[in-house]
C-alpha cells in the first residue's frame, strides 16, 4: 500500500464518521417532538476528569441506547421522568434520573477496581495478557500510579509500589542511581537488580526511559512468571511499556521547578561550643583558627531545579505516533553535585492489510546526561574540620591546615573540575505478521548504546592530589552495545470452553564492552583543564589504556496457557539458555517452570457470594531461574593479559611490560540457580477493594563468590566459583480500596506491605570450603584497616553484624562488654570467641502507601514508605565519639554530654535500629478544564521527602545497600553501614503546570 | 496478501541473519595462554612477569597496594629495630600490628597470610611461565638458561617460605592441581640449595642489575649457609664464607646513602634489588609515607609538594641512641623537631603540640602522634609522586663483607674479620672495636641495615629474638616461623599447621 491509497483511506474515513454523524443528529431532531420526551446532551468522564469516548447510554427499561462520541459527547431522547444508566468496562455503572429541567448532563464515572484488574493487559513477557488470565505473581504500576516529583533515576518511581521490591537510594545525590531489590535478592556478588524490559527488548539500561514516557510498569516477581528469561530471570523482570500513539490528537506539556534544602545534619559542635569546650577544660595547646564554620553548610547549597517535558501524540485508525522531548535539571544539594539530561523518544506505528495482518513498530529513545561527580571523601572532611577553621583565610585563599584527613572541602569541592556526559540510545524495530488465522509471528530488532566519557582536572594548586602531581589531567571513555535479535511465533486459539495460546522463541544477544582513557600529570600551566593532556611532561606506564570485550547469550524459549472455562488456568514455559561467559563444562542451562490458577469466584457454587466477592483467583507456581550477572568475561579462561606488570631492563635501562597469568581459570563456571515456589490469592470484596496476598520460598544453588581456595596450587589465593546456597522466603500483601466514590468527593488508597527472610544455607561444597565469609569492610576508617563488621556464614542471612556486644560504660566512660559467658569485661579481656550475631541489615517489614483524593476540580496526594526492623552501623558516629578528637576535630554535640572515653572499637553500641518511615510526596493540585475538547490545565505544588519518622540518630537512616562512596556495588557484600557516606537527602517543595491540548 | 508474503520474507531474513549459536568467546584486549611464548620478545614479556611479581600485587589485604610493603611490616615489627604503635584510633587495626609486637600473633594475622601469599603467588607465577616455556617453540638449549634464571627466582620465594614458615609445601608443576602437603622445613632447605645449585652454571656471571646471576645465586646460598644453624640446625659457616668469596664485581659505595637515593640504581654496591620507577607506574617501597607524621611533607617542601604519610612505623626505644651520633648512618633515621620550611619554626601538630619525633614511645597500643623516631633512609623529596623512584635494595656487597665477618668470628677466628668489618665501619666513619666479637656484629647488622627487612631473621640467628625487649616478654622457641595462615588451613585439608601451634 502507498502513502496515497492511505490518505485516500483516511479521508474516507473521516467522511463515513460525519455522515454517520448527521444521519444521527436528523434522528434526534425528529424525536425532539414527541410528547413526554425529552432531549438529553452531555458529556461523559472519567474519574480523572478525561473524556470518555464509547461510553454505553441506555434509557433504563428500554433498548433505547447510544454510545459517547469521540469527545465523549452524547445525545439521547429520554422519557421525562425516567433515568438513564451510563456505563463503560472497568467502571461502576452510574443511574441518572431525567427531570424536564435535565439538560446538558455531566456524568463522571468511577473506576470498579476488581472489573477494571479483569481487562487489564498485563506484559509477560513474549506477550501480553490479560490480567485475569494470569497464573504467576506480577505487579502492574500504570503510569498514573508511579511516583512523580524530582525525579532523575526511572527506578525511583516504583518507590513503595511494589509489594516485596525495595529501592533503595543510598544517597541525595542526583547523579546516584537506585538499588532495586526483589524478594530479598539472591546473590552475593552478582548483580541482585532485576532484570529490565523495555518494550520487549531486554537488559537494557532502565535509565534510558524517562518516567514521562511511560505506560505502565509489570513487576514480574516468582519463578513461573520470569523463567521465561531462563538465566536472568533469578531477580525478578521489570517489563516497561512506554506510550505510543493513542486514538485523537494531543498535546502535553509538564513543567515543575523546585527548590531542595538538605533534610538533617549532624549535628557538630559550632565554632563557639567549641570555645566554650576549650575554656572549660582549659586545654592551653588548642588552636584556635579564629572561624566561625559549619563545615557541613559550608559545602550545601539550595538545590533550585526544573525540569520540562513536551509531548505529542496522534492516532488514527491504522497508525499511530508519539513523539516526546524533555529536558531535566536536577542541582544537587551539595555544591557543584547535579544531574542535567535531555531526552527524546519517538514511537510509531503503522498497520498494513484489510485485518491489520502486518504492523510495523518503531521506537526511538535518547538521552544525554551531564554531571559532574563529587568526591565523596568531602563528608568525611567536614565532619573532621575545627569549626574555628575559617573556609578562606585573611588573603581570600582557602585555608588549608595540615592534617590527616583534614582537607578543606570547600577547596575541594571548588578547584576540581570533574565533567562527565552520558549519551543512552536504544532504537527498535519489530514486525508483527499474522498468518494462518491462528497465528502471529513478530520479529525484533534492536541496539541498545551506552557511552560515558569523563574528563578530570585536579589544578596544580589544589590541595589533594593536584600539588603532589604538579597538576593531574584525565579523560576517560567507556561504551557498551547490546545488540539484540528476537524472533517468535504466537498460536491462540478458541475450541469451545478450551482456549490454549502458545509461543515459541529464539533470541540472539550480544554484547560488546570496550573504553580507552589516558591521564598525565606534571602541568607547567593550568589553562587547558583536561583538554590538552599532551601538555602534561609526567607520563607514566599505564597512563594511556583500552580495552574491548564481547559476550553473546543464545537462548530458546517457549511457553504455553490453557484456559478452561474461564476457571482453570495453566501455563508451562521453558527457556534454554547458552552463554559465552559460561566455562566450558557449563555453556548451557534449561529453566523451566510451571504454574496454575483456579478462578474460584467464576464457579457456579459461588455464585452466593457475588454480591461481596467480586473475584477470587488462586495461583500456584515453581519454576527455576538463573542469574549470570556475576560472570564477567572470559573468567572462565586461562588467560595471560598485560596489567600494571612492568619490568625493568638493565641493558637499555627501560622499562617493559610483562605478559602475565591473570586469574585461576574455572571451567566449570555457570549461572547461579534460583529454585522457586509461589502461591497467590487475588481478591476483590464489596465492589470497592482489590487485592493480592503471595507467599514465596525461594532456593538459590551455585552461588557465585571468589571463595578463598588454596594457594598453593592456586595461582591466586581466591577464585570465582559456584559453591554456596542461599533461601528466601517471605509474604507479601497488596491492597487497593476506593473508600469513597462520590460524585464530587473520591478516596483512594493502596499499601503493599513485604516480608522476606533470608539465610545461607551452605558455604562450602566437596572441592571449596569456607567456614566463613567476613564482610562489611570498615576499611577506611581510621585504625580498622582489615577490619570487617559483618559475616556471611551458614545458618544468618547477608548482612548479620558480628563482634561484641556491649554492656554500657564503666564508670571511666570506658565501652563494657560481654564476654562468650554474659560477663561483664574490659576490652582488654575479649577473645574471638566473643563475638556474636549482632542482629542484621534485612528489614522484617518493608511498607509502600498512598492515597488519593479528589474534591471536585481538586486533588491530594501522598506516598510514603518505609522499612522495619533493619539494623545499621552508624560508623559514623562510632568515628566521631572518640575522645581523641577534641581539640583538633569536631565532635557530636552528644558527645561532650555521653561521657564516652574509649577508642572507636567496633561493637554493638554503635549498631542501631534504622526502622524508617519517609513521607515521600505531598501534593495539592488543581485541576481547570480549558472547555475543548477536555483539553485542561493542571497546577500543582508538590513536597517531597517532607519528613522521617525515625529513632535511627545518625543523618539518614536509608543506608545504601552496598554504599561506598556513594557507588552502589552490585552484590550484598556491605550492606548497611553508614560510613561517613551520607549525600544529605534534600527536602524539596516543587510547583508544576501539565497542559493538555486535545485537538 | 501482497503484504504478508512480503513480510513474511522479511522476517525469515531476519531470521537467517541471526540463527546462531556460537558461544565461543572471543578475545580482544589478552590472550589465551596457548597462544603465546613464540618469539624472543614474547619470551622477554613472559620471564619479565618473574620480575614484576617481586613488587608483589593488590591482595585485596594491604590495602590494595602491593604485598611486598606487608612482608616488609611484618618482619619489621616483630624484629627489634621496628614497631607500628596504635596512635589514637590509627594503627589499630584489629590489633594485628600490636600481636606483631608482643610476639602475640595468631594464625588469622593479615600480615602473616600476606606474606604467605606474596611468596606463592610469585611461586605460581614462575610456575605458569615455566608452563608456558615448555610449550613454546623454543630449543631445549635456549631453553635452559631460561629454566635457570625462572628456577633461580623460584627459589628466592622458597628462600623466604623458609625463613618465614618453614614447613611448606612445595609446588613446582603449574599444571599440577592437587592439593599439596607439607615439606619438611630440611627438605624445603635441600630444594633451595639444590635449585640454586642447579641454576649457577646457567647464569651469567656478569653484573647485570636486578637480575638474576651467578652472584646473585651465591649470595642467596650464603645467606642460606649462614641461618642454616637456626633453619635446620646445622652449621655451615665455611660454605657461607666460600660463597661470598665467590662474588665478584662490586664495591662499597663510598656514600652509604647513595644505596638509597632515589637514583640508587646507580650505586656499585647493590647485588640485588627490587626496581622501581614513577613512570613505570610501579607503586610500592613508599616506608617514608608509611612512617612519617601527616605534616612532615612541610619539611620537605615547603608548600607541602610530597605525598600523603600515614604516621606509622617507627623504631622501637633504644635503636636511636644505639648509634653513635658521629654515625653517618644515624641520619637512616628522623628524629626532634621537625622544621616547617615555608616558615622556619617547629611544626605545630593538630592538637597544639609540636611535631618533635622523640625516641621515646608511651606505649604499643596508646603512642602520641610525635612519638617515635621514624624511618628516613630511602631519599625523600619534594615532588616525589606516590609511585617512588628509588629501587628496593634486596642485597648489597656490605651483607657479603658482614656475613664473611660473622662466620669467622663464629668459627673462632675474629682476627680474620677485621678487613671485613673495617670496610663497613670506616665508610661510618667510626672506629673498629679492638676486639670483635658476635655482640659487636650484631649490633653492626642493626645500623648498617636498619629497617632492610632483615633483622628479624638475625635476631634469630643470635637468639635475641627469643629474649625480653621492649612491649615483649620472652619468646617461645616454636614462634621462630610463623603459623601458617588459617585461611589457608581451612581450604586445603592436607596441609598441617607448624609445631606450637593451635590447630587452627
Amino acid at each position: 500500500m502507498n502513502s496515497k491509497n492511505k490518505r485516500i483511506v483516511l479521508h474516507q474515513m473521516w467522511t463515513t464518521k460525519s455522515l454517520v454523524f448527521m444521519i444521527f443528529m436528523l434522528f434526534l431532531s425528529a424525536g425532539m417532538f414527541a410528547q413526554g420526551k425529552k432531549l438529553v446532551t452531555g458529556t461523559v468522564y472519567d474519574n480523572t476528569g478525561t473524556v470518555l469516548p464509547g461510553a454505553s447510554i441506555i434509557e433504563t427499561g428500554t433498548r433505547n441506547a447510544t454510545t459517547t462520541d469521540f469527545d465523549g459527547k452524547f445525545s439521547l431522547e429520554v422519557a421525562v421522568g425516567g433515568s438513564i444508566e451510563v456505563s463503560f468496562i472497568g467502571s461502576t455503572t452510574q443511574k441518572v434520573q431525567i427531570t424536564a429541567a435535565s439538560s446538558k448532563l455531566e456524568v463522571r464515572l468511577q473506576n470498579d477496581g476488581y472489573q477494571l484488574a479483569e481487562v487489564q493487559v498485563v506484559s509477560v513477557g513474549y506477550g501480553t495478557q490479560k490480567k485475569s488470565d494470569l497464573t504467576g505473581a506480577i505487579s502492574t504500576v500504570t503510569a498514573d500510579n508511579l511516583v512523580k516529583g524530582t525525579i532523575s533515576s526511572t527506578e525511583q518511581v516504583l518507590q513503595g509500589k511494589v509489594a516485596g521490591l525495595n529501592i533503595i537510594r543510598p544517597s541525595g545525590d542526583p547523579a546516584a542511581g537506585a538499588t532495586l531489590r526483589l524478594r530479598g535478592g539472591t546473590s552475593l556478588t552478582a548483580s541482585n537488580s532485576p532484570l529490565i524490559v523495555v518494550d520487549g527488548i531486554a537488559g537494557v539500561d532502565i535509565n534510558v526511559v524517562q518516567p514521562a514516557d511511560i505506560k505502565s510498569i509489570d513487576v514480574l516477581k516468582d519463578a513461573s512468571a520470569t523463567a521465561i528469561y531462563g538465566s536472568r530471570g533469578a531477580n525478578g523482570v521489570i517489563i516497561i511499556t512506554t506510550k505510543s500513539g493513542t486514538k485523537g490528537v494531543s498535546v502535553v506539556y509538564s513543567g515543575l521547578s523546585s527548590v531542595g534544602y538538605v533534610a538533617d545534619n549532624l549535628d557538630l559542635l559550632s565554632a563557639n561550643q567549641w570555645r566554650g569546650y576549650v575554656r572549660q577544660t582549659g586545654n592551653m595547646d588548642a588552636v584556635d583558627y579564629g572561624g566561625n564554620t559549619n563545615w557541613q553548610k559550608a559545602i550545601e547549597q539550595t538545590a533550585i531545579s526544573q525540569s520540562h517535558t513536551l509531548s505529542i501524540n496522534s492516532g488514527k485508525v491504522d497508525s499511530g505516533f508519539r513523539a516526546s522531548i524533555a529536558y531535566l535539571n536536577n542541582e544537587g544539594v551539595i555544591k557543584k553535585s547535579g544531574l542535567e539530561r535531555i531526552s527524546g523518544n519517538v514511537n510509531a506505528y503503522q498497520y498494513l492489510g484489510d485485518n491489520k495482518d502486518v504492523k510495523f513498530d518503531m521506537g526511538l529513545f535518547a538521552n544525554i546526561d551531564k554531571w559532574h561527580p563529587i568526591d565523596y571523601r568531602i563528608f568525611e572532611r567536614a565532619y573532621n574540620l575545627n569549626p574555628t577553621i575559617p573556609v578562606y583565610d585573611a588573603n581570600g585563599n582557602f585555608t588549608s591546615v595540615g592534617g590527616n584527613i583534614y582537607e578543606n572541602p570547600v577547596e575541594i569541592l571548588t578547584n576540581r573540575t570533574v565533567d562527565n556526559e552520558r549519551h543512552r540510545l536504544l532504537g527498535y524495530f519489530k514486525t508483527e505478521v499474522k498468518f494462518l488465522n491462528d497465528f502471529q509471528a513478530v520479529a525484533n530488532i534492536s541496539l541498545e548504546h551506552n557511552a560515558v566519557a569523563g574528563g578530570t582536572y585536579k589544578p596544580t594548586y589544589a590541595i589533594m592530589e593536584g600539588r603532589t602531581e604538579a597538576g593531574y589531567a584525565q579523560r576517560t571513555y567507556a561504551e557498551y552495545t547490546n545488540a539484540q535479535g528476537e524472533l517468535y511465533v504466537n498460536y491462540s486459539k478458541v475450541f469451545g470452553k478450551h482456549s490454549v495460546s502458545a509461543l515459541a522463541g529464539y533470541s540472539y544477544l550480544e554484547n560488546i564492552y570496550q573504553g580507552f582513557g589516558a591521564q598525565r600529570s606534571g602541568f607547567v600551566s593550568d589553562a587547558f583543564g583536561y583538554n590538552n593532556l599532551g601538555a602534561g611532561y609526567n607520563y607514566r606506564l599505564g597512563d594511556v589504556y583500552s580495552y574491548k570485550g564481547k559476550s553473546n547469550l543464545v537462548s530458546f524459549y517457549a511457553r504455553a496457557n490453557y484456559n478452561y472455562d474461564g476457571k482453570y488456568l495453566l501455563t508451562a514455559t521453558v527457556r534454554r539458555d547458552g552463554s559465552s561467559r559460561f566455562g566450558e563444562n557449563n555453556k548451557w542451562g534449561t529453566f523451566p517452570s510451571a504454574s496454575a490458577a483456579w478462578k474460584i469466584s467464576n464457579e457456579d457454587f459461588m455464585s452466593g457470594t457475588k454480591d461481596w466477592l467480586g473475584s477470587l483467583k488462586l495461583r500456584v507456581g515453581y519454576g527455576v531461574t538463573g542469574n549470570q550477572d556475576g560472570i564477567g568475561e572470559y573468567k572462565s579462561l586461562s588467560i595471560l593479559g598485560v596489567g600494571n606488570d612492568s619490568y625493568y631492563d638493565p641493558v637499555t635501562g627501560t622499562w617493559s611490560l610483562a605478559y602475565s597469568p591473570k586469574q585461576n581459570p574455572n571451567p566449570d563456571l555457570k549461572w547461579e540457580s534460583t529454585r522457586q515456589i509461589n502461591v497467590g490469592i487475588d481478591f476483590g470484596l464489596f465492589d470497592r477493594i482489590t487485592g493480592s496476598f503471595e507467599w514465596y520460598q525461594k532456593n538459590t544453588d551455585d552461588l557465585l563468590y571468589t571463595y578463598e581456595v588454596p594457594q598453593p596450587p592456586y595461582l591466586v589465593g581466591t577464585m570465582l566459583a559456584n559453591v554456596g546456597e542461599m533461601s528466601n522466603k517471605g509474604v507479601e500483601l497488596t491492597l487497593n480500596a476506593d473508600i469513597v466514590r462520590g460524585d464530587k468527593f473520591t478516596w483512594n488508597a493502596n499499601l503493599t506491605l513485604g516480608h522476606n527472610i533470608q539465610k545461607i544455607e551452605k558455604l562450602s561444597n566437596p572441592t571449596y570450603k569456607t567456614d566463613v565469609i567476613y564482610s562489611g569492610s570498615l576499611h577506611g576508617l581510621a585504625g580498622m584497616s582489615g577490619q570487617y563488621s559483618q559475616v556471611i556464614a551458614e545458618g544468618y542471612p547477608v548482612g548479620t553484624f558480628w563482634g561484641f556486644r556491649n554492656a554500657g560504660l564503666d564508670e571511666n566512660g570506658k565501652i563494657q562488654y560481654y564476654n562468650a559467658a554474659g560477663n561483664v569485661v574490659a576490652e582488654s579481656a575479649l577473645v574471638d570467641a566473643d563475638k556474636t550475631d549482632l542482629g542484621n541489615i534485612q528489614p522484617d517489614l518493608t511498607m509502600g502507601i498512598g492515597m488519593n483524593f479528589t474534591y471536585g476540580n481538586f486533588d491530594l496526594g501522598i506516598t510514603g514508605y518505609g522499612m522495619f526492623g533493619q539494623k545499621a552501623l552508624n560508623a559514623t558516629n562510632m568515628m566521631l565519639n572518640d575522645p581523641t578528637r577534641l581539640p583538633s576535630y569536631n565532635v557530636p554535640d552528644d558527645f561532650l554530654g555521653s561521657g564516652i572515653t574509649s577508642s572507636p572499637k567496633y561493637s554493638d553500641y554503635w549498631i542501631e535500629d534504622a526502622s524508617f518511615f519517609r513521607l515521600q510526596t505531598l501534593s495539592v493540585g488543581y485541576t481547570m478544564p480549558l472547555g475543548f475538547k477536555n483539553s485542561k490545565l493542571r497546577m500543582y505544588i508538590m513536597g517531597e521527602n517532607l519528613a522521617v519518622f525515625t529513632k535511627y540518630k545518625g543523618v539518614d537512616p536509608e543506608i545504601g545497600l552496598n554504599a561506598q562512596d556513594g557507588v552502589d556495588q552490585t552484590g550484598l557484600a556491605a550492606p548497611g553501614i553508614d560510613k561517613y557516606n551520607n549525600y544529605p537527602r534534600p527536602t524539596t517543595i516543587s510547583v508544576g503546570l501539565n497542559f493538555t491540548l486535545n485537538n | 496478501m501482497k503484504i504478508k508474503i512480503t513480510a513474511a520474507i522479511l522476517v525469515s531474513m531476519l531470521f537467517t541473519i541471526s540463527s546462531c549459536t556460537d558461544l565461543d568467546e572471543q578475545l580482544y584486549d589478552r590472550v589465551e595462554d596457548g597462544n603465546f611464548g613464540n618469539t624472543p620478545k614474547e619470551i622477554d614479556a613472559l620471564v619479565g612477569g618473574a620480575y614484576s611479581s617481586l613488587r608483589g600485587f593488590a591482595d585485596g589485604i594491604s590495602n590494595n597496594y602491593p604485598t611486598c610493603e606487608y612482608v616488609f611490616f611484618l618482619n619489621e615489627t616483630v624484629s627489634d629495630e621496628a614497631t607500628i604503635p596504635t596512635r589514637g584510633t590509627n594503627w589499630y587495626d584489629g590489633g594485628q600490628y600490636q600481636d606483631a609486637q608482643k610476639h602475640t600473633w595468631k594464625a588469622d594475622n593479615r600480615m602473616i597470610l600476606s606474606a604467605w601469599r606474596y611468596n606463592y603467588t610469585g611461586i605460581a607465577k614462575i610456575n605458569s611461565i615455566i608452563y608456558q616455556i615448555d610449550k613454546s617453540s623454543l630449543t631445549a638449549n635456549a631453553k635452559a638458561p631460561i629454566y635457570a634464571e625462572l628456577k633461580a627466582l623460584r627459589a628466592y620465594y622458597y628462600y623466604n617460605l623458609l625463613d618465614l614458615f618453614g614447613n611448606v609445601p612445595i609446588v613446582v608443576d603449574f599444571a599440577d592441581t592437587a592439593l599439596p602437603t607439607n615439606s619438611t622445613r630440611k627438605q624445603v632447605y635441600d630444594f633451595v640449595e639444590k635449585e640454586l645449585t642447579d641454576a649457577i652454571p646457567h647464569l651469567t656471571g656478569n653484573v647485570v642489575y636486578s637480575k638474576m646471576t651467578k652472584n646473585v645465586a651465591y649470595a642467596l646460598l650464603a645467606r642460606l649457609y649462614l641461618n642454616s644453624k637456626a633453619f635446620i640446625g646445622t652449621e655451615r659457616w665455611q660454605d657461607c664464607i666460600d660463597m661470598c668469596q665467590k662474588i665478584s664485581g662490586y664495591t662499597l659505595a663510598p656514600d652509604f646513602f647513595a644505596n638509597f637515593a632515589t637514583q640508587n640504581e646507580k650505586s656499585p654496591e647493590i647485588i640485588f634489588a627490587i626496581p622501581y620507577d614513577s613512570k613505570a607506574g610501579t607503586v610500592g617501597n613508599y616506608m617514608s609515607s608509611m612512617s612519617c607524621h601527616y605534616l612532615h611533607k612541610l619539611t620537605i617542601s615547603p608548600v607541602g609538594d610530597y605525598p600523603w604519610s600515614a604516621n606509622g612505623m617507627c623504631a622501637q626505644p633504644g635503636v636511636y641512641s644505639e648509634f653513635a651520633d658521629t654515625d653517618k648512618r644515624k641520619k637512616c633515621m628522623v628524629a626532634g623537631d621537625q622544621i616547617n620550611l615555608a616558615t622556619g619554626t617547629v611544626i605545630t601538630m593538630d592538637n597544639g603540640e609540636p611535631l618533635t619525633y622523640t625516641e621515646t614511645v608511651t606505649s604499643v597500643a596508646d603512642a602520641k602522634e610525635n612519638e617515635g623516631v621514624r624511618l628516613g633512609k630511602y631519599e625523600m623529596k619534594a615532588g616525589e609522586t606516590w609511585e617512588r623512584d628509588h629501587d628496593l635494595v634486596v642485597i648489597r656487597y656490605a651483607e657479603i663483607l658482614m656475613m664473611q665477618a660473622e662466620c669467622y668470628v663464629r668459627l673462632g677466628s675474629a682476627d680474620l674479620a677485621k678487613p671485613f668489618v673495617q670496610q663497613v665501619t670506616a665508610r661510618a666513619g667510626e672506629e673498629m672495636p679492638a676486639t670483635i666479637d658476635l655482640n659487636f656484629i650484631d649490633k653492626e647488622l642493626l645500623k648498617e641495615f636498619t629497617f632492610e627487612g632483615r633483622r628479624r631473621t638475625d635476631n634469630i640467628r643470635f637468639g635475641t629474638f627469643f629474649l625480653p625487649w621492649w612491649e615483649k616478654g620472652t619468646t617461645e622457641a616454636y614462634k621462630a616461623i610463623f603459623p601458617i595462615p588459617s585461611t589457608v588451613l581451612t581450604t586445603n585439608k592436607n596441609l598441617k599447621q607448624n609445631p606450637g601451634y593451635p590447630l587452627n
